[in-house]
């Protein structure tokens, strides 16, 4: 019952070619053409069915930003709304988040940035 | 040797089991070594002061068998939960003052829960156990019937006062929540033991080929399908077998002709609504760190017609099935699956039901395989008090 993913060095080139940084230990990272983020689960690895939240950060620093995950192949989404709370300088702390089965979900993150919102996704299997 | 790590033959130490036993995959391994450890490791309840003391779960055993609770006083909490039928009653709608319209869910295990009732209405224990003291068709009593009772009768007092330390409350609610507390305190204790399921769980995790061959053939192949073909381990998953969480499994919800029962939809705004849950002031947990679920949970349109998705743990004592009580044997719950239409879920719910037609032979496998989980019942002994509380 964990996920599978790749851990990636903590600090990596953002999109925007400015350092991007997660201090605190090893941290998953997702690249768009514009933005990056890195995150952390907390607690890790992730359980299905047990609560969780995620640390991250994205750069650059966008207007605002949404959590959210969802099955593609169940169709349906995760039985909890997240919140987002910034923390400062790009990182922000999502709380409440929940994968309530086993399979392939969707980690989302909603950027708002320049008038535009970026949804960038990462695949991950939990079992 | 750890699990996974190689491709397991259990059944190979038995020329009989040889032919049929499955041979396990690494991955079917993980699957199945995530329905253990078993029994739960014991944790406290941080939202019940007293969860896990002694003189509460005497309280809370006294206070389950007391029919004075109830307004006329003659329905104790243990009139749908009998432990001589796994905590359930084996109607397939419970009775109290009037028959209501789910079944009666069993309370084995119920400290693992997360959400409480068929439509988790409620988010912690003692909340729950208060739910059908106040519910008109159940015990229709009130705060003041229950404080007046707990004030009134010298040994209930006596332990209300071992328990909380001080006399009962002049505020009749905080009594009540108070015995609602002592009840969930002995319900907590109420735990299924190990099964022929764990046996195998175990051997399978430890790689030991003998043990888990004594685990029967057909249980072994419904094992396979359980976790494989069935897909039903996508919500049956964990110690307990459930993800603790809420589906549409395609039973209908009309209770009657023009009145549906909402299941957790109405769930969620009954919970929102409710003083006692988790986020109000009787919640002893000063961080509310148990109150993420409650603070977080998401009202959706899909959310009507889903209930929870029960343990499985002692399944085989604990028919009628479903939250309706509508399918009478584990054969009708094998075969609600395998012939489920696809018409009968939400369109706009999850696509996760598919009729798994199974063969005769996958049917009995299956069902092999649930009543596998069950310890056979009857390990609870009734505390006896011989002590005059004074």
């Amino acid at each position: 019952m964990r996920a599978l993913l790749l851990a990636v060095p903590i600090a990596a080139a953002a999109a925007a070619g400015e350092a991007c940084e997660l201090p605190g230990g090893a941290a998953q990272r997702i690249e768009s053409p514009r933005h990056l983020v890195l995150y952390r689960a907390q607690p890790a690895p992730l359980r299905i069915g047990e609560h969780f939240a995620l640390e991250f950060v994205v750069c650059p620093a966008p207007e605002s930003v949404r959590v959210d995950a969802w099955m593609p192949e169940h169709r349906h989404g995760m039985n909890y709304r997240p919140t987002v709370a910034a923390q400062g300088g790009g990182r922000y702390r999502a709380q409440g988040l929940m994968l309530h089965m086993g399979g392939r979900w969707e980690l989302v993150f909603e950027v708002r940035a320049g008038g535009t919102t970026e949804r960038i996704a990462q695949s991950l299997r939990l079992e | 040797m750890k699990p996974g790590g190689v491709l397991l033959i259990l059944a190979a130490a038995t020329s009989a089991a040889a032919q049929a036993a499955p041979a396990w995959t690494e991955a079917e391994v993980r699957a199945i070594v995530a329905h253990g450890p078993w029994p739960a490791p014991w944790t406290r309840d941080p939202s019940n002061r007293v969860s896990g003391g002694t003189a509460a779960i005497e309280l809370g055993e006294r206070l389950f068998f007391d029919r004075r609770l109830s307004v006329n006083s003659e329905i104790a909490c243990s009139r749908c939960h009998l432990p001589e039928r796994n905590w359930s009653d084996g109607l397939p709608r419970a009775a109290g003052l009037e028959e209501v319209d789910r079944n009666t869910p069993s309370v084995t295990n119920v400290r693992t829960q997360r959400w409480f009732g068929w439509d988790g209405a409620h988010d912690s224990l003692w909340a729950q156990s208060i739910r059908p003291i106040l519910d008109e068709r159940e015990m229709g009593a009130s705060a003041a019937h229950v404080a007046k009772l707990v004030r009134g009768d010298r040994d209930l007092s006596c332990r209300y006062r071992r328990t909380f330390g001080s006399a009962p409350a002049a505020d009749d609610e905080k009594v009540l929540v108070d015995v609602g507390k002592a009840l969930a305190a002995f319900q907590e204790t109420l735990a299924s033991g190990r099964t022929a399921f764990d046996e195998f769980r175990d051997a399978l995790s430890r790689g030991d080929p003998a043990a888990g061959a004594r685990y029967p053939e057909s249980a072994q192949r419904g094992l396979r399908i359980f976790i494989g073909k069935g897909s039903c381990s996508a919500c049956h998953v964990g110690p307990a077998f459930t993800n603790g969480e809420f589906h549409d499994t395609g039973i209908p919800f009309f209770i009657r002709p023009a009145q549906v029962d909402t299941g957790r939809h109405g769930g969620i705004k009954r919970l929102l609504a409710n003083p006692m849950n988790l986020l109000g002031p009787y919640n002893d947990d000063a961080k509310r760190s148990s109150a993420t679920g409650t603070r977080h949970v998401a009202l959706e349109h899909r959310n009507f017609g889903e209930f929870k998705v029960p343990s499985l743990r002692n399944l085989a004592l604990t028919a009628p099935y479903m939250h309706n009580g509508s399918l009478a044997t584990l054969r009708d719950v094998v075969k609600h699956y395998s012939e489920i239409s696809p018409d009968r879920l939400h369109s706009d719910g999850e696509a996760i039901l598919k009729p798994l037609r199974l063969t005769e032979e996958e049917t009995q496998d299956l069902v092999a395989f649930l009543e596998s989980l069950s310890d056979g019942g009857g390990n609870y002994r009734r505390r006896r008090f011989e002590e005059d509380c004074r």
